[in-house]
């Protein structure tokens, strides 16, 4: 198999480099977060309190958490904080930041990387079946069925998963979240496949399309002119180049991914960040959304990085 | 595996000069909808938005094909309605992302360099920030509906194509015919939007038509949040929503506008098929 | 068959100790589906239903609620007598009591945790003990409340959650050097006084409480309560998830079952379908300034006010948000609010009259007027959508809009909002809560509408300090009467709580109020 450039030590400069560029990512992404979210109307106070809290009840809470204080003000005390390793701590749920974090993250990491398995192992070999198969039976139900799956919302597919595979045949539990690893695996497995629905359409839809082009394309028939194995000139030629768009896309999807986690998980009674996120939107909690926002964005780069390498894998002259 | 192998070098050329199968059956389905989008009055056979409190919740019959929803409103009509609210999402909320997104991303993948660099932070930047946060922030800002929908998703979605047509470019400028048309002493600028867009806009135009199907789910879950098309106004992913609660006692009211997505989403994608084809065709 | 051995012998047992009906059965762990997790269990610094709805079964009150929420019986205290001028309450703790950890309850913690709950920096809930001035203690089993000014709702506040009893101790040695620093540390592994202590507790997914072996209680066979060895919270935030749980024997009991499911569950085979009284109302309020943002405000108009009112067919509301589980509202409050008039429905739907009534106005041609929505509350976007059919009937175009909670909350406490939905629960069994917020003016200017009526005013400051039950209740008979001809609001419907529960579990009880009491709840084996 090709390398990428010549060498480990430009993988390492290359990987290298991506991580330094992160930083400024992340920084402008916290900045943002960190202003835009004090913009939005409603304050922590009154997002707690509810309806009945009297004005001075909101003023004295919102004083205590220190957010009478001009946003330049804060941010200042925030980023004091940020180097001594103190995310702050939650105005809802009155805990540190960090053990929040730590504990709703991997739920969800957990259920996207699970996802994105299912995803393409549904993905791949159906895209291949359909592309070769091309306009006949086989790829009008693939498609079909993929079409199906790609115009289901997240929550009316997670509720039939759950009727069905749960509820009726009791196969896997109706929502909630394990004990133990493997158990958790297990409660997890439907609210993985739901997501993996739509996003392995999306991937087959993508690949399928590829695969037809470096079909049609003149190295592969170069390859064949050569009289190279049909194998390997599926495995080297096509099936490498195809997945070029296909990696970009499933980088970029992640984001989506955890974006239809927040929907999954709520309907799956799963404890993750989703629906983290989601509450602390909602209820104006500041330091868990700011703390979400910087995990978040460290785990998507480190995801572009994963697929930038891969591709370059799969490319070397992307490296160059 | 390798009977496939050997049918696809004849497959092609076979095919090459007859309009693709997909684009014709794409054209029909997405013309029929459109023809419905623009006229739906002349389908429906009820007011959208009138109630009906005497036939809530009442199952197909012949005076409502597709049944009542909880409001007693016919949901064939409504789902005949949604047509223009749901073709406008799929082409407005996509197209804009689809140009700015082509041409930046061919831009960087041909430029390469800082300009990739640059690029590259942008995506990061975008693709990371909480889209939640950033819709609620631009509909506390503008109000909630459509339009700001369309800016919201506007805002993200055109990282996607940038990112799917860099990367081809950044491809194919490195094969031969990029290299002859630098010899020929072509501008960069033909180059790029003659020679190499053609060949790397096909993944991009092939996301396009999915993206469309996305869009119409995407009005949906934000329609779910109640941030998307506003009631009383019919359209798919809010009637499959206001379904939500009625899956076991009144199926009809969230499976019909689902059949309705699917067989629009199903037209896009047979579109985007065919014209990638015929693009491939010309090359 | 086996079965029947079983109640036969259970039948005997029962003869011979002559109890209930109905032989209890202890042991076991009750699974109850709840819509959303709990943030801070203390009684006194929480701010949502999320815990004030479960606080009671890990801190008992000195008196507690009667099964019908209205009036009060023995608590911690076994004895309780409010002295002739009204100005303080004697209290007689019960012997033997001990918190979860074994300590005596002592009057001690009896005078510092009422004392932590009137203080005017504590929380949200001070106002409803405002008329403490000060707890004592006279030996070791009495307690004296010394009041500002009579309080005629001081015992019906005895049973509210944010006077539950704590021990002073473990409290005042958790780490942290202020109050709510202390709170947050106890509150991560309370000292229980209730029936149940929290064992663990996996923030947004499940919440584990177990028997608390101090408990006073006495179960109908003689022995300490509760019955259950334990009850298991399972947060399940989706409605259809919460009810698919339920039915495949996962949890035992599901709260807040969707009313558009109410129907289909009650003929289930395998359920109870349980609708709690309760003291939910739900209604629009109006802004009455006359002007909002710099522009004229037709609702300002009491004519524009009522033709609105009668415009709205409740009924078919009724049927089409809560599919008949809902009735009319009689009043502003619920009619399991102590002291709640009226037989007959506000405002029923009149359209002639209501036509009238906009033209008297000067309004013949209607106005543009708009709504805040909570965003994807299925109920609230009936209800909205329904209301902008029926107000077109007089000219009035409804824009929907829909927001978040946040938004929503600063437009309404800013006073700039048109007109919003919303709905009300009583946190004490008396009409003083509902009425200081939605009628008298100097709480939040009448639901933040700056509706004022001074007779309604002084009514209230009055009934606050009348200790005459009788004369009271006419002081509330004509502030209802006032307030539901010309109030800032328009009053849709009263729901009861719908809680769906597997055949097997009994005793499980959920007061007007909200509070879930799983101490006398049992599980068939």
């Amino acid at each position: 198999m090709q390398n990428i450039g010549s060498g480990a030590l430009p993988l390492f400069s290359f990987v290298l480099r991506r991580i330094l560029q992160m930083i400024p990512t992340v920084v402008f992404i916290l900045v943002v977060t960190f202003v835009l979210v004090r913009l939005l109307p409603g304050d922590p106070a009154s997002a707690m309190l509810g309806d009945r809290a009297i004005d001075a009840d909101v003023k004295r809470i919102n004083a205590s958490l220190g957010l009478d204080k001009p946003i330049p003000v804060q941010f200042l005390y925030f980023v004091k904080n940020v180097f001594t390793g103190d995310l702050g701590t939650s105005i809802a749920l009155k805990l540190p930041v960090t053990t929040i974090i730590m504990q709703r993250l991997p739920v969800t990491l957990m259920l996207t990387l699970m996802a994105a398995l299912l995803a393409l192992v549904l993905a791949v070999p159906l895209a291949f079946l359909a592309a070769l198969r091309r306009e006949q039976t086989a790829d009008a139900v693939i498609r079909g069925t993929f079409q199906v799956g790609l115009s289901m919302p997240v929550f009316y597919v997670g509720i039939l998963m759950l009727t069905v595979f749960g509820a009726t045949l009791k196969w896997f539990p109706v929502g909630g979240y394990g004990d133990t690893f493997a158990d958790r695996l297990y409660h997890l497995f439907l609210p993985a496949l739901t997501l993996a629905f739509s996003f392995s359409a999306v991937l087959m839809r993508n690949l399928r399309s590829s695969i037809i082009g470096v079909i049609n394309a003149e190295y592969v028939d170069f390859a064949r002119a050569k009289g190279l194995r049909p194998r390997i000139i599926m495995t080297r030629h096509v099936l490498r180049n195809a997945l070029i768009s296909t990696v970009t896309l499933f980088g970029l999807q992640i984001g989506t991914l955890f974006g239809g986690a927040v929907i999954t998980e709520t309907v799956f009674a799963v404890p993750g960040a989703g629906r983290l996120m989601i509450d602390s939107i909602y209820g104006r909690d500041y330091p868990v959304l700011q703390g979400l926002t910087i995990a978040l964005a460290v785990l998507v780069s480190l995801t572009f990085l994963a697929t930038d390498i891969f591709q370059a894998w799969l490319d070397p002259r992307v490296a160059r | 595996m390798s009977v496939a192998v050997e049918k696809i070098g004849l497959y092609p050329r076979f095919r090459r000069l007859a309009l693709p199968r997909t684009l014709i059956s794409g054209a029909i389905i997405i013309g029929v909808s459109l023809l419905i989008a623009f006229f739906p009055a002349l389908f429906a056979p009820y007011d959208p938005i009138a109630f009906d409190y005497k036939a809530l919740l009442k199952g197909p019959t012949l005076a409502h094909p597709f049944g009542t929803d909880s409001f007693g409103r016919d949901v064939l009509s409504r789902v005949i309605h949604a047509y223009t609210i749901d073709m406008q999402i799929a082409v407005f909320a996509t197209v804009g992302p689809f140009i700015f997104g082509t041409i930046v991303g061919a831009y960087v993948g041909y430029a390469g360099g800082l300009a990739e660099a640059i690029f590259g932070r942008v995506v990061d930047a975008v693709i990371t920030f909480p889209f939640l946060v950033l819709v609620i922030a631009i509909v506390s800002v503008l109000g909630p509906g459509l339009g700001n929908m369309y800016v919201a998703v506007g805002i993200v979605g055109w990282v996607f194509y940038a990112r799917l047509v860099a990367a081809e470019v950044k491809v194919q400028k490195r094969l031969d015919y990029a290299d002859a048309g630098r010899v020929m002493g072509y501008t960069p600028m033909r180059i790029v939007f003659r020679h190499l867009l053609p060949n790397a806009i096909t993944p991009a135009i092939v996301y396009w038509m999915t993206d469309m199907a996305l869009a119409i789910l995407l009005g949906s879950s934000l329609g779910y949040l109640g941030l998307g098309a506003q009631p009383p106004a019919a359209e798919w992913g809010v009637q499959i929503a206001d379904g939500k609660n009625f899956m076991s006692t009144a199926w009809w009211i969230s499976v019909f506008p689902g059949i309705a997505i699917v067989i629009t989403g199903l037209g896009f994608s047979l579109l985007g098929d065919g014209l990638a084809q015929l693009l491939r065709v010309r090359r | 068959m086996k079965k029947i051995a079983k109640a036969a012998l259970a039948a005997v047992l029962l003869v011979g100790t002559s109890l209930s009906a109905v032989a209890v059965e202890r042991g076991g762990v009750m699974t109850y589906g709840r819509y959303a997790d709990s943030l801070f269990l203390d009684p006194v610094l929480n701010d949502a239903n999320v815990d004030i709805w479960i606080l009671s079964n890990l801190y008992d009150t000195l008196l507690l609620p009667t099964d019908d929420g209205k009036g009060v019986q023995a608590g911690l205290a076994t004895e309780w007598k409010v002295s002739d001028d009204g100005m303080s309450v004697n209290l007689t703790l019960r012997d033997g009591i001990q918190f979860s950890d074994g300590s005596p309850i002592t009057p001690a913690d009896v005078a510092w945790s009422l004392k932590r709950a009137a203080n005017k920096d504590n929380g949200i809930w001070n106002f409803l003990v405002s008329s403490i001035d000060d707890v004592t203690t006279d030996g070791d089993k009495t307690v004296v409340l010394k009041l500002k000014h009579p309080d005629p709702a001081i015992l019906a506040a005895l049973t509210v959650f944010n006077t539950a009893i704590l021990p002073q101790k473990v409290f005042e040695a958790a780490a942290g050097a202020t109050d709510a620093d202390k709170a947050k540390v106890f509150a991560e592994h309370p000292v229980s006084s209730g029936p149940f202590v929290l064992q663990s507790w996996d923030r947004g997914s499940t919440m584990k409480l177990v028997r608390n072996e101090h408990y006073w209680g006495k179960g109908e066979d003689g022995k300490p309560l509760p019955y259950l060895d334990g009850v298991t919270f399972e947060v399940l935030p989706d409605d259809a998830t919460r009810i698919l749980k339920l039915n495949s024997g996962e949890i035992d009991g599901a709260e807040f079952i969707p009313y558009s499911r109410v129907e289909e569950l009650k003929s289930a085979g395998n359920l109870n379908m349980e609708l709690f009284p309760s003291t939910r109302v739900q209604y629009v309020t109006m802004n009455a300034r006359p002007q909002i943002k710099g522009k004229d405000n037709p609702l300002s108009n009491p004519k524009v006010r009522q033709a609105m009112n009668y415009a709205v067919n409740k009924d078919a509301i009724i049927a089409i948000v809560t599919h008949g589980v809902g009735k009319p509202l009689t009043s502003y409050m619920s009619s399991a609010t102590p002291m709640h008039t009226g037989d007959k429905p506000l405002y029923a739907y009149d359209i002639e009259k209501a036509k009238s009534l906009m033209k008297e106005a000067g309004f013949e041609k209607g106005f543009d007027t708009s709504i805040l929505v909570l965003a994807g509350n299925q109920d609230e976007i009936g209800i909205a959508t329904a209301l902008q059919q029926m107000w077109a009937e007089l000219g009035i175009k409804l824009e929907l809009q829909q927001v978040d909670n946040a938004t929503r909350t600063q437009q309404y406490r800013d006073g700039v909002f048109t007109m919003r939905e919303a709905a009300w629960t009583d946190d004490i069994a008396d009409p003083n809560e509902i009425t200081s917020y939605f009628v008298y003016s100097p709480t939040i200017d009448a639901l933040h509408t700056g509706w004022k009526n001074e007779e309604a005013d002084k009514l209230f400051d009055a009934s606050q300090k009348e200790i005459d039950a009788t004369k009271r209740a006419a002081q509330y008979a004509r502030i209802q009467e006032i307030y539901n001809a010309e109030g800032p609001i328009v009053p849709l419907y009263e729901t009861p709580y719908p809680v769906a529960l597997s055949k097997k579990v009994h005793g499980f009880l959920q007061i007007p109020l909200g509070n879930n009491f799983f101490g006398r709840a049992w599980l068939d084996k």
